[in-house]
């Protein structure tokens, strides 16, 4: 099971935090202020973070940046009132791997620490293909296949499978796809992705195919 | 372009140089003081000539009356040294019989209108003589007496001093006013000079608050003067502004950014609701329509804030040179299946090399939004087209251009403003009408002009890019 430390100053939220990774089958441990985070960060026992970025004791960038500055490479997760595209930038630069503005859908929170988790496992072996069921994605000749089927892919299509099949079994909201596939923040309408999402859809699981990209109610998609 | 830049203009320059306060007053003192100098000397030349002519006359009476007791070989000697001992004067006589015949003299004829022991007159020179030696002056005045054995003795003299003290006089009216105006006109303009620079500053620092940065002050420099208190009294006003501004704009945030939480709590906890339902529960449908609707109105919470936040960016630092073409690509790849999911025809015409300095992200989110936009109100069938043209050297306009029910005149300026939704066909699509908020403020940090043009029956909106 995996365990995640959760430093946030707020009560409420950090019991969200943890109620929600619970519900994921994750466990949390919390922390309130930034210095006691610094040192149970330091310990190797935590697969992931979530942190606030302001914080009693320190603040958050520099804390993210002493963790990398000691080779700690856990996953962390920024959580910020602040939604500024500059503040952003700056926490990704200090080593965040991930920010998410306050308030967030907790199922948000937890879909991003769930891809944090498994990109950290990723990371090592380096995969040329990835398969989920009969749906096999070959990265070196950009090839997909369900099947003994073939699929011709555009190449929004192909980056869009290829980042549902990483992370396969596992809830992508909307704005994680729009984030990841497209690199872009913004509101793009939610019927877009939707749009995106059946287009791929109608090549992936053609007729008789069992139902591979799924609809998850009031998050997002999910393959597998 | 604006007022401002125009009155900038080079052109019109030496009409604001006459709009100027000092010049004005320089102007309105100069004419005075011409004409107040030109009266001043003309009633000194006026006085001094008339007491010339009167002395002239006086003399031409005397020398008449005592010239007429002379016998006529003493009067013709005296007549003689008369012409040649004065100097200053031109002098001249006839001697005539009682019939007017001509005897001798420089007279040599009768002159027009002369009668004998009458009043002195005054004639043209032409008339009274004529030859090389006739003076240069205009006018003389002339004089005749009946001399005791009939004949007419005609004197003329011209009184040079009088036009010598009346041409003195102009040359120093003359003088005067250019020894006044022309150093006057002069430091005029240099004084001129400081105020118009500040005027300019002036102008370059409000055109930068009308651009949306109320934090800028008009200069205001120690010296105190009329500008500097007017200057006072604006920034005064601007402090007021800002702060109501600030005001009016943080209730609002505030507004957004307070509910935001307990509404996402809400959401959550509806969330939860739904994810511990069966699958066939009849709830479920409601529940998830409700956590849809708060997602909806976090949607517009995120992008009032987003507006606010746009509005309050200043920095650049996100600018690099973006490539529009290439931009307009992406935006195509991303909304096309959007376009052909309601069967509409969507084109994109780009040019290539057209680089702007850019927030790549935001104009994408920009250009995004209006595609969006054409996309939603266009009924199935119709088209959009998203294309970028050079149109003149350092301008390129970003253009997306729709098929749709199209923005009455009176609305166009009204759609960029947050919360606003067309009237009548446009009003029954989803959406929640802050996209275009979005764009306005993302062109107002880029500098771009943003216009709405109606094609046929559609709708073209325009984005002014400035090139690198």
């Amino acid at each position: 099971m995996p365990h995640i430390l959760v430093i946030e100053d707020d009560e409420i939220t950090a019991r969200e935090i943890a109620l929600e990774l619970a519900a994921h089958g994750i466990s949390a441990d919390r922390v309130h202020d930034g210095a006691q985070g610094f040192q149970r960060a330091l310990e190797p026992r935590y697969d992931a973070i979530t942190l606030d970025l302001m914080l009693p004791g320190m603040d958050g960038l520099t804390l993210v940046k002493q963790l990398r500055e000691r080779g700690i490479t856990t996953p962390v997760l920024m959580i910020s009132a602040l939604g500024d595209v500059d503040e952003r930038v700056r926490g990704l630069r200090a080593g965040g791997d991930d920010y998410l503005t306050k308030p967030f859908a907790p199922d948000e929170m937890a879909a991003r620490i769930e891809v944090l988790l498994r990109r950290h496992r990723q990371e090592h072996p380096a995969q040329t293909k990835l398969r989920v069921a009969d749906l096999e994605l070959d990265m070196i000749s950009r090839i997909a296949r369900r099947g003994a089927r073939e699929l011709t892919l555009l190449p929004t299509e192909y980056r869009l499978l290829e980042f549902l099949m990483r992370y396969p079994g596992q809830v992508l909201t909307r704005a994680m796809i729009f984030e990841s596939v497209w690199g872009l923040r913004f509101d793009p309408g939610t019927n877009l992705i939707d749009v995106h999402i059946a287009r791929l859809r109608r090549k992936v699981d053609g007729e008789g195919d069992p139902v591979l990209i799924r609809t998850v109610r009031g998050s997002g998609y999910r393959i597998g | 372009m604006d007022r401002g830049t125009a009155l900038a203009n080079g052109t019109k320059s030496w009409s604001i140089h006459w709009r100027n306060t000092t010049s004005r007053l320089l102007l309105a003192y100069g004419v005075f003081f011409v004409i107040w100098g030109m009266v001043l000397l003309g009633s000194i030349y006026w006085e001094t000539r008339h007491y010339l002519e009167n002395r002239t006359d006086t003399q031409l009476r005397q020398q008449v009356g005592y010239l007429r007791s002379l016998d006529e070989d003493h009067m013709l000697v005296a007549l003689n040294d008369y012409v040649v001992l004065e100097e200053t004067n031109y002098n001249a006589w006839g001697l005539f019989d009682a019939q007017g015949k001509w005897l001798y003299g420089d007279i040599l004829q009768m002159p027009p209108g002369v009668k004998p022991d009458a009043a002195t007159l005054r004639l043209p020179t032409e008339q009274v003589v004529g030859g090389p030696f006739a003076p240069k002056t205009s006018k003389l005045s002339v004089i005749a007496a009946r001399l005791a054995n009939g004949q007419i003795l005609v004197l003329a003299h011209t009184t040079r001093i009088a036009a010598q003290v009346g041409s003195i006089i102009w040359h120093a009216l003359w003088w005067g006013l250019s020894f006044t105006l022309v150093p006057g006109l002069i430091g005029g303009l240099i004084l001129n000079r400081a105020p118009r620079r500040r005027i300019r500053q002036i102008e370059s620092a409000t055109r930068v608050i009308m651009q949306g940065d109320l934090r800028r002050r008009l200069p205001v420099s120690n010296r105190g003067d009329e500008l500097d208190r007017l200057a006072a009294i604006v920034n005064d006003m601007l402090d007021q502004i800002e702060r109501l501004m600030g005001e009016v704009k943080g209730v609002c945030d505030n507004i957004a950014h307070d509910l935001r939480t307990p509404l996402t709590r809400l959401r959550s906890q509806l969330y939860r609701v739904e994810q511990q339902m069966q699958e066939d529960d009849p709830h479920a449908v409601l529940v998830e329509q409700c956590v849809s609707d708060i997602d909806e109105v976090l949607a517009r919470f995120r992008a009032l804030l987003r507006i606010s936040e746009l509005e309050d960016r200043r920095r650049r630092e996100g600018f690099v040179a973006v490539d529009l073409g290439q931009t307009l690509q992406h935006v195509h790849e991303l909304y096309a299946p959007l376009a052909e999911d309601q069967s509409l025809q969507f084109a994109l015409q780009t040019e290539p090399n057209l680089l702007a300095q850019a927030d790549p992200d935001l104009l994408f989110e920009a250009i995004g939004n209006l595609v969006s936009n054409a996309i939603k109100f266009t009924p199935p069938g119709g088209s959009v087209v998203v294309r970028v043209k050079r149109t003149e050297p350092g301008i390129a306009h970003i253009e997306v251009v729709d098929s749709g029910p199209g923005i009455p005149e009176v609305q166009r300026h009204a759609v960029w403003q947050r919360f606003y939704r067309g009237e009548g066909g446009i009003d029954t699509a989803a959406g929640h009408g802050l996209g275009l908020s979005i764009v306005a403020a993302i062109a107002k940090l880029h500098d771009f002009d943003l216009h709405i043009e109606g094609g046929q029956g559609g709708t073209r909106m325009v984005m002014v890019c400035r090139l690198l």
